[in-house]
């Protein structure tokens, strides 16, 4: 056949378009086509990949999954696990969008905060396999996170904050004890600061992490988000601008994370620092003794027990398989002790949780104490769903604002009032 | 550059030329209707791939915006229908107690970024523009720092002006402060140090423009100006800077725009902290959308955003066609 010449350019870009389709369908043609895991396992031979989005990126977490992934793909032959690291403020817009797009992880590990936003999105589906599970009892209520009285995700691990003291720095002061209320905080506080050092270490960057390091403070003041008022706020805000004042609390916390603040903790800067469960492998680098003691709050004040929620993506090619990681990994009793010994995760299995490594670790241990005598769940119950996370980052900025000094503690209460009593109305 | 003169010369030369084609005895046959509407056609199928890329990637996200700030969109409700809210999301925006506040902070950026930005790029340009040892490591400095990813510059200097940074250090130690100052933490500095990073960043793209713009002054001119008795300001005042006035014009209004939806500055270094004191319209539409998953309110302000950013496009883009038909 004599071709048109006119046609010859055409004929040439349309002999590349199909090259490329052919060579497109070709490469597609090896990835998914069906289930091939109904069983768990990869059939005839064909490797699988389970891929698990997670924003994990100290070292002993990233060591931790990997230790995971090594023991289920040994139990699973032809399967291997595949870890992407999406940044903790990307996770939930980035599932929110690929289920959009009717795509998506086979595992999704996030933040308590974004349950409501991914169930209703679609990125999630009701957890209700979990019940089939054989070892569903162990795990307590408060440990999973229902939208509208459905499941739709359970924690393997909870993760809590302390108060750290630095001992050589409270004996060196003559302190001999850590503080059990307010009084005894601030006046070892005082101490610190007349022998040159900080007083306490915590968060005051704007957002959700601040609400969380907020939390304690403002409910030991009388706030509740059942019955959100001023004054209580204007109380805590009072309190944190003295401690700024008085120079216990620096100005520079309004840019830290919760990273930063424990760094200079453990560079001996600070007599106390309020953080987490996850720093104990950091805190092994300090050149100092060092504990863990229950923040002198009052009765009415509770801490989060926050930690990261698990469940299998919706659009996971792969569900059984997936759901077979999540009950070997994060919600096994092997699984959740080595995710303790990793990253000092509290495990929320009741077998896992008596297991003799928490109860003869001196600081593990004060962290289930923690759990049981301040520990309150996460998301509070009584913030509507939909609006958790407008309630989480208002409050951390106002948390933000005050150790700024933006405003007086009146004044910023009763801004935040404005913006909070909306947001609370079921 | 080609002086005026010449440039005349060209276009006149030019013109005669398609006289000269025009007179001669083998003219173009003339077009007919169907010939003229095959040249549109194919002008026409030239055009459309660009057009279909512009609409895709440009017209259509911004159709997008605009709809979403219309609607109630959330974390929630994205892959759903999206109710219509009218002009609530943007009523919430004006009714916000930190709308103000986060305007005059824009504002105050903008103007901190432009000022600094263009005359510290145009004194770089004259410092690198003499071509010597000097200004060739100076050059390489700053294409450098051009080149630096803005996430790893906002850290850099983040450790700068931090407590026990540098910048505290040296103040400190020369006893012009005894007390540590919190650049980035206290509430009247926050802004300042965020814009003053920002400016020091574009300083060498605005250089690297000014000096190209520089490189056509001729020499002789200069030479004969400093016989004349001209002193290097006067150099600088007469010659360099009326010389480098159209590229100035462009670079003004990109320097703008590059001020106003400046981003990863203030996500690095304070996070529009303390409180909302270094926060900016762009961070506040980030925030908005991704810390609080309000798509919607985030679209309204992204959108009050873009239609600043437009205003000056539109100002650019005067300017290019001013400068290309001198």
């Amino acid at each position: 056949m004599k071709h048109n010449p006119r046609w010859r350019p055409f004929m040439g870009v349309a002999a590349l378009a199909t090259a490329g389709a052919l060579a497109l369908s070709a490469c597609s043609g090896s990835g998914s086509n069906g289930d091939p895991s109904s069983s768990g396992e990869a059939p005839g031979g064909e490797d699988v990949t389970l891929t698990v989005w997670h924003y994990y990126n100290t070292d002993g977490q990233v060591a931790t999954l990997e230790k995971m992934a090594d023991a289920f793909e040994a139990a699973h032959p032809g399967v291997s696990v595949e870890y992407e690291y999406i940044p903790v403020d990307q996770m939930t817009t980035k599932a929110v969008t690929a289920a959009g797009a009717k795509t998506g992880p086979d595992v999704l590990v996030f933040g308590a905060s974004g349950t409501y936003d991914l169930s209703q999105s679609g990125a999630i589906e009701p957890m209700d396999w979990f019940d089939s599970f054989a070892d569903a009892g162990q795990f307590p209520d408060g440990a999973k996170q229902y939208v509208d009285g459905t499941l739709y995700g359970v924690q393997g691990f909870v993760n809590l904050l302390g108060l750290w003291y630095n001992q050589d720095l409270m004996t060196e002061l003559g302190i001999a004890a850590p503080p059990t209320t307010m009084d005894e905080l601030e006046a070892d506080m005082a101490k610190a600061v007349a022998a040159g050092k900080e007083g306490i270490t915590l968060t005051g960057k704007p957002g959700l992490e601040s609400q969380w390091q907020g939390f304690p403070w403002f409910t030991s003041n009388g706030f509740s988000y059942g019955d959100a008022q001023a004054a209580p706020m204007a109380k805590t805000y009072a309190q944190l601008q003295s401690w700024v004042d008085k120079g216990y609390l620096s100005k520079e916390a309004t840019t830290w994370d919760q990273t930063i603040p424990f760094q200079e903790f453990a560079a001996g800067n600070s007599l106390f620092a309020v953080n987490g469960n996850w720093q104990i492998a950091a805190a092994q680098e300090a050149s100092f003794s060092y504990g863990v003691s229950l923040l002198p709050l009052t009765s009415d004040g509770g801490i989060l027990l926050g930690g990261e929620v698990q469940n299998i993506g919706a659009f996971s090619e792969h569900k059984d398989l997936a759901e077979q990681y999540l009950e070997e990994t994060f919600f096994s009793t092997a699984g959740q002790l080595d995710l303790l010994s990793g990253f000092g995760a509290i495990p929320t299995r009741a077998d896992a949780a008596a297991d003799s490594a928490i109860s003869s670790d001196p600081i593990l241990s004060v962290f289930a104490d923690i759990v049981q005598k301040q520990g309150r769940p996460s998301p509070s119950p009584q913030v509507p769903s939909k609006n958790v996370n407008a309630v989480e980052t208002l409050m951390g900025d106002y948390w933000s604002k005050a150790i700024a000094k933006s405003g007086s503690p009146d004044q910023l209460a009763d801004e935040l009032m404005t913006q909070l009593t909306p947001l609370l109305q079921k | 550059m080609v002086s005026p003169i010449t440039k005349a010369t060209s276009r006149q030369d030019r013109s005669d030329q398609v006289s000269q084609r025009s007179s001669s005895g083998v003219s173009a046959p003339p077009k007919t209707a169907r010939g003229r509407r095959r040249g549109a056609g194919a002008r026409l199928a030239f055009a459309l791939p660009a057009a279909a890329l512009l609409l895709a990637l440009a017209v259509w996200p911004v159709v997008q915006l605009a709809r979403m700030s219309l609607h109630e969109v959330t974390g929630a409700t994205l892959n759903h229908e999206w109710d219509f809210i009218g002009f609530d999301n943007y009523t919430a925006l004006f009714d916000s107690p930190d709308f103000r506040h986060v305007v005059t902070n824009t504002l105050a950026f903008v103007v901190v970024v432009t000022v600094l930005g263009m005359v510290g790029g145009f004194l770089a340009a004259i410092s690198v523009w003499s071509g010597t040892r000097g200004g060739n490591i100076l050059l390489a400095m700053m294409v450098f720092v051009w080149a630096l990813p803005p996430v790893i510059n906002g850290s850099i200097w983040k450790f700068l002006l931090g407590d026990s940074g540098l910048v505290n250090g040296v103040l400190k130690a020369t006893g012009i402060t005894s007390q540590s100052i919190g650049f980035l933490y206290d509430s009247r500095f926050a802004l300042w140090s965020v814009a003053l990073v920002n400016a020091w960043a574009v300083i060498p793209f605005n250089a690297l423009i000014f000096r190209a713009s520089l490189i056509s002054v001729d020499e002789s001119v200069l030479e004969a100006a400093e016989v004349d008795g001209a002193g290097p300001y006067q150099r600088i005042r007469y010659i360099l800077a009326p010389h480098a006035r159209a590229a100035a014009t462009v670079l003004t209004v990109l320097t703008i725009v590059y001020a106003f939806r400046s981003f990863d500055f203030i996500y690095v270094m304070t996070a529009g902290g303390p409180g909302t004191s270094s926060t900016t319209l762009p961070y506040l539409a980030y925030v908005q959308a991704f810390a609080k998953l309000n798509y919607g309110a985030g679209a309204a302000t992204a959108l009050l955003s873009l239609g600043v950013v437009v205003v000056f496009a539109l100002v650019y883009a005067r300017d290019v066609r001013r400068n290309e038909e001198n």
